[in-house]
């Protein structure tokens, strides 16, 4: 499964694709911002999105957003990883579309534990 | 300053440190600074806004980053270069978000910036309010033993 990682941070990057790589999930694609995932959405096959909230260019609920409103991409499952931790952030991400939502910090278990329980929630 | 000010940040560093780097944060004795400096060599600088305004940095010395930069990533960093910067700002912003989730249990809602990250010790930097500064100095064993210390500064008002 390919995998798109999208936060600021590398150092968040770097910890998020460890996990994944100890689920199997090491075909991972990163990039900086939503601007930036959006291109590589556009141009590759990705099954799995992985975002953070506050980033510069173009921040994950406007990414979201852009996901959920695009007819090509709004079904590819969608989990926010982000440091926004606010009930109104939370509510503002499932208005959205978000598919989960996990708060930082996590341990690789509950992160493991959301990816599983969001990719059940697709029948992947 | 207000205690209730302070409860937040002291609750969200321990819990950062407890949770993704299984790192216990002991609270030294806070103190009041009236230079607007970096305590440490490598500080994280956040600043927020909404029913309070106010800035945290959050600094290491060069040792204390680096067990931190190991600590979180299992890579060994031999000096305070791009990677080590980075986990730092991430740290920060981690740190935050607890601290703004802790003050939303006290009925304020804070906004936060993107952190940035400053190399050196006694840099100046631009704390948004004009109160002083509170220092909270935190004591964390670096392996073998070694005391290392992370200072969170704020000021809030």
């Amino acid at each position: 499964m390919r995998v798109l990682v999208v936060d600021d941070f590398s150092t968040m990057r770097k910890i998020i694709k460890n996990v994944l790589k100890q689920i199997n999930m090491d075909n991972v694609v990163e990039a900086e911002n939503g601007k930036h995932a959006l291109s590589i959405l556009r141009s590759d096959s990705i099954e799995f999105i992985i975002s953070d909230w506050i980033m510069p260019e173009m921040t994950g609920i406007e990414f979201l957003r852009a996901c959920k409103e695009d007819e090509a991409i709004k079904n590819i499952p969608f989990v926010m990883v982000t440091a926004e931790a606010q009930k109104d952030s939370v509510l503002e991400a499932i208005k959205a579309g978000v598919d989960n939502y996990i708060v930082k910090p996590f341990t690789p278990e509950k992160l493991k534990e959301v990816i599983g329980k969001t990719m059940a929630k697709f029948g992947k | 300053m207000e205690v209730k000010l302070i409860n937040p940040f002291v609750v969200a560093a321990q819990a950062v440190f407890k949770t993704m780097l299984n790192i216990e944060l002991t609270l030294g004795k806070p103190s009041l600074k009236e230079a607007k400096t970096t305590s440490g060599d490598v500080t994280g600088i956040m600043s927020m806004v909404g029913d309070k305004k106010g800035t945290i940095a959050i600094s290491f010395r060069e040792k204390g980053a680096l067990f931190v930069f190991n600590s979180l990533m299992g890579d060994e960093a031999p000096f305070i270069g791009p990677e080590v910067v980075d986990a730092i700002g991430e740290l920060t912003n981690i740190i935050s978000g607890q601290a703004r989730k802790e003050f939303e249990n006290t009925g304020l809602n804070l906004k936060a910036s993107i952190p940035m990250v400053v190399v050196g010790k006694g840099v100046e930097t631009n704390f948004i309010t004009k109160l002083p500064i509170i220092s909270l100095p935190f004591d964390f064993s670096a392996g073998n033993g070694e005391a290392e210390v992370m200072y969170l500064d704020f000021s809030f008002e």
